[in-house]
């Protein structure tokens, strides 16, 4: 039995996998790009969180770098800033949030002013300021900033004089720096002029603004900081920040008179905003504030910003291997594999990161929103299998295996003596290839304590195909699986596995149950016995959302007296092994870091209720245990390669057939013998090369007789083509056989060309 | 215009083809994968027409080409 491979790469089908609407919706969802809420709270726009993080590094010019992006008079602002950031600040809910305001002021005393680049052109558009104060000094600096030629008509008769207006509360050596700042400016003053002359002098320049006052304005509009009827540039603020964000409106409103645009429109956004970003705070200790009152030294300032936790959403990424592998957040990400999906012709760059999600929904659960990741791959895993672009490759090996677990594998049986049964036992797929003991010691427990009979189904309940994206084959899976059940009188499923029980459930009228329910309910056989050491309990991926199970199992964990030791991730948060979602077998790195995140969680010995769970983790060197092998006293022991797998199924099977049902199954004698090297089964396991197809192979020999010989080695080398991937096995002949001392394949078929 | 070849192997007459008896040559054979095709160069039996992979090839620029081909 074989799989047909995708016909072409020239086929140019597309289907998208949600509308832009939906990506959209979904995209929002993520809040990691959200601006942290002491930015969000800045009417100014100061990247307070970089500010903060620059100071905590040392880096004070950068952070003055920072500060002085949002105002020409940095000593005034920060002087009587009002700071609503502080509020804001994510550590007042613990403690006492960071001192920006006191970080601020330090930025203004220690940092070192980097010297910008080459002076700008002057624009053609004249400026006249009438006045004095806050919003007039901070208005000549935004608009000298922004290059235009202004004249300031003040009272005042020196610069110092000039900014001294509503500026009391900055200390004598910040009027001191303010004053070199404004003198350094390309500013023209007229000194000693009465601003009541504004009417007469203003025919001289293009644009126009005042202090607040000055002129009688009956439509001020403090958005705008702009009188239509008087085409004056004015507005009313209160205090230092409101005076420092008008004089930012008022000279985008002169941005836009310059241009003759209305200064209404495209403005972009202005003022503080709010934020959705969340920030998890259950690591972060509660603190105090090391700074305030006193100016404070450089170090004293350093400490206190390192209390900054930098507020970032990362839950996803912190959690999941697989985002921390692909350095990508949820949003950035489902754009990639959207486009991805996308592509007719070219390279489908996104498709590995398609295939190595483990579909395990650990995202939705551990993201503040839901923000489902694994949906998103399993999508378009589909679309792309509806559009002919998935390649077969990846997930072949996989789905051939769901093929011979529902095939030649395959056994399902009323208990005997019964036509129908009450019950019937379903594994999984991994349960019978990993602990076939267990299997066995557990459908005898369950026959001999449940009554009305107990049937057993040994096969796959399809998450394989689920997890590839192949719906069709999943449907016909289905059939297969509900005609079986059928057959045996519609029996009450008791799942051995939790990602079964889970597929499963999508069986519309399937009575269902796990065999930890029933377990929990007739009680422990004589058989259990827990663990002698304090262990892990490590949550199936499959069981995620199913509290009962995660319940169930942990009661009988209790009940045979092992000692569980919580872990983070557990429950619902738990991750996956590296087995779900196919990722074994598309993205061998990706699904050894999964397995090695679930194992730094704890160093104890883990106990698991999903078989793959505990085969991939006692691969990586850990002792693990399946809960059914606590119960029934049994040990799967080191974990078997591919092929392995497939020969438990199979010997499982003919075990009970002819223990239970008394059938016999006949032994496929192949006629020769094959030894095989050590070093050859290791790299056939690392090839994903079956004993089946070395025999293949050396049938196809026997029968045709090509092989090549490699003098240099001494070796032949033969080769057949099985489904769609060509074997060669390299092998010397021995009595009665042969050897087998090498293997590889490759998936291109070749061919003799003329010419 | 030369055809172009994307693989060139020299079987330096260390390869006997066990059916024929002969010892392999170099001929010309032709890669095919999801519809694309790629000539080669590989050691040929003169007799039977049996194309020999090498193992360096078949794990590295052919599955490479492969891996690249199934993302298309």
């Amino acid at each position: 039995m074989f799989l047909e491979e995708r016909e072409s790469t020239h086929v140019y089908k597309q289907q998208v996998m949600f509308s832009k609407e939906e990506l959209e919706r979904r995209e929002s969802l993520c809040v990691h790009e959200e601006p942290a809420y002491c930015n969000a709270a800045c009417p100014l726009k100061l990247d307070t969180k970089a500010m903060v993080k620059a100071v905590a590094a040392g880096d004070w010019a950068k952070a003055l770098q920072l500060y002085e992006k949002i105002t020409p008079f940095p000593h005034i602002l920060s002087a009587g800033c009002e700071a609503p950031c502080e509020g804001k600040c994510k550590l007042c809910q613990l403690g006492e949030g960071v001192a920006i305001r006191e970080l601020e002021r330090a930025v203004v005393r220690f940092g070192e002013k980097i010297r910008r680049g080459l002076p700008r052109m002057k624009k053609k558009k004249t400026v006249a300021i009438f006045g004095s104060g806050l919003f007039c000094t901070f208005l000549a600096g935004e608009l000298n900033k922004k290059a235009y030629p202004v004249t300031v008509f003040c009272r005042e008769d020196s610069a110092e004089e000039f900014l001294s207006r509503e500026t009391a509360f900055v200390p004598a050596e910040g009027m001191a720096a303010s004053a070199a700042v404004l003198k350094g400016m390309d500013i023209q003053f007229r000194f000693g002029s009465d601003p009541a002359d504004m009417e007469s002098l203003r025919r001289d320049f293009d644009i126009v603004c005042c202090q607040w006052g000055l002129a009688e304005v009956s439509d001020g509009d403090n958005a705008l900081m702009y009188s239509r009827e008087k085409k004056l540039v004015t507005g009313q603020t209160t205090g230092v920040l409101d005076a420092a964000f008008g004089a930012k409106k008022a000279a985008l409103t002169v941005d836009r008179l310059a241009q003759n645009l209305d200064p209404s429109n495209t403005r972009g956004e202005e003022g503080s905003v709010s934020t959705r970003l969340y920030t998890d705070l259950s690591e972060v200790p509660p603190s105090r504030r090391l700074i305030g009152g006193e100016p404070c030294t450089k170090e004293q300032a350093e400490a206190e910003a390192a209390r900054c936790i930098q507020c970032t959403c990362d839950a996803c990424v912190k959690a999941c291997a697989y985002l921390q592998h692909y350095r990508k957040f949820p949003r950035t990400l489902t754009r990639e594999i959207y486009n991805n999906v996308n592509i007719i012709m070219g390279d489908h760059m996104m498709n590995k990161p398609i295939n190595a999600c483990s579909l395990c929904g650990q995202c939705s659960v551990v993201c503040p929103n839901g923000y489902d990741v694994a949906e998103i791959c399993h999508i378009a895993r589909q679309t792309l299998v509806t559009t002919g672009k998935m390649p077969l490759a990846p997930h072949e090996f996989a789905l051939m295996d769901m093929l011979f677990s529902n095939g030649e594998a395959f056994l399902c049986r009323p208990q005997p003596g019964f036509e129908k049964c009450r019950y019937v036992f379903f594994p999984g797929c991994q349960a019978t290839a990993i602990a076939p003991d267990t299997v066995a010691a557990a459908y005898a427990d369950l026959c001999a304590r449940l009554d009305g009979g107990v049937a057993l189904m040994l096969g796959c309940c399809g998450a394989i195909c689920d997890w590839a994206g192949r719906y069709e084959m999943y449907d016909e899976a289905r059939a297969f699986l509900d005609a079986q059940l059928e057959k045996l009188g519609d029996p009450i499923v008791i799942a051995g596995c939790p990602t079964c029980k889970k597929e499963l459930s999508g069986h519309g009228g399937l009575k269902l149950t796990g065999i930890w329910d029933i377990l929990n309910e007739i009680g422990l056989p004589e058989t259990a016995r827990g663990m002698e050491v304090p262990a892990a309990l490590h949550d199936a991926c499959g069981a995620r959302g199913d509290e009962p199970t995660q319940q169930a199992i942990r009661n009988l964990a209790e009940a045979m007296g092992c000692a569980l030791v919580d872990t983070p991730y557990d429950r619902d948060q738990s991750p996956c092994c590296g087995y779900g979602g196919l990722t074994q077998y598309t993205n061998r790195e990706v699904a050894k870091a999964m397995t090695r995140k679930c194992l730094e969680r704890s160093d104890l010995p883990y106990i698991s209720y999903c078989m793959a769970c505990r085969d991939r983790f006692a691969r990586e060197g850990r002792e693990s245990r399946h809960i059914l092998e606590l119960v029934y006293g049994t040990n799967a022991g080191s974990p078997p390669d591919i092929s392995q797998k497939r020969y438990n199924r199979l010997s499982l099977k003919a075990e009970l057939l002819r223990e239970i049902w008394n059938e016999e199954t006949q032994e496929v004698d192949i006629g020769f013998k094959i030894e095989y090297t050590p070093e050859v089964l290791r790299l056939m396991n690392d090839r994903m090369i079956l004993k089946s197809d070395i025999i293949g192979v050396l049938q196809e020999l026997r029968k045709t007789g090509e092989a090549v010989l490699d003098a240099e080695t001494g070796l032949c080398v033969a080769r057949a083509r099985l489904g769609n991937v060509t074997f060669w096995v390299k092998y010397e002949e021995i009595e009665d056989g042969y050897r087998v001392c090498g293997a590889y394949s490759h998936r291109m078929s070749v061919i003799r060309r003329q010419g | 215009m030369a055809e172009k070849n994307y693989y060139t192997v020299d079987p330096l007459g260390k390869l006997m083809c066990m059916k024929c008896r002969v010892p392999l040559e170099k001929g010309k054979a032709k890669f095919l994968y999801l519809d694309n095709g790629f000539p080669v160069e590989l050691p040929v039996c003169p007799r039977c027409g049996f194309v020999y992979v090498p193992e360096e090839l078949a794990l590295g620029k052919v599955q490479a080409v492969e891996r690249a081909l199934e993302d298309k």
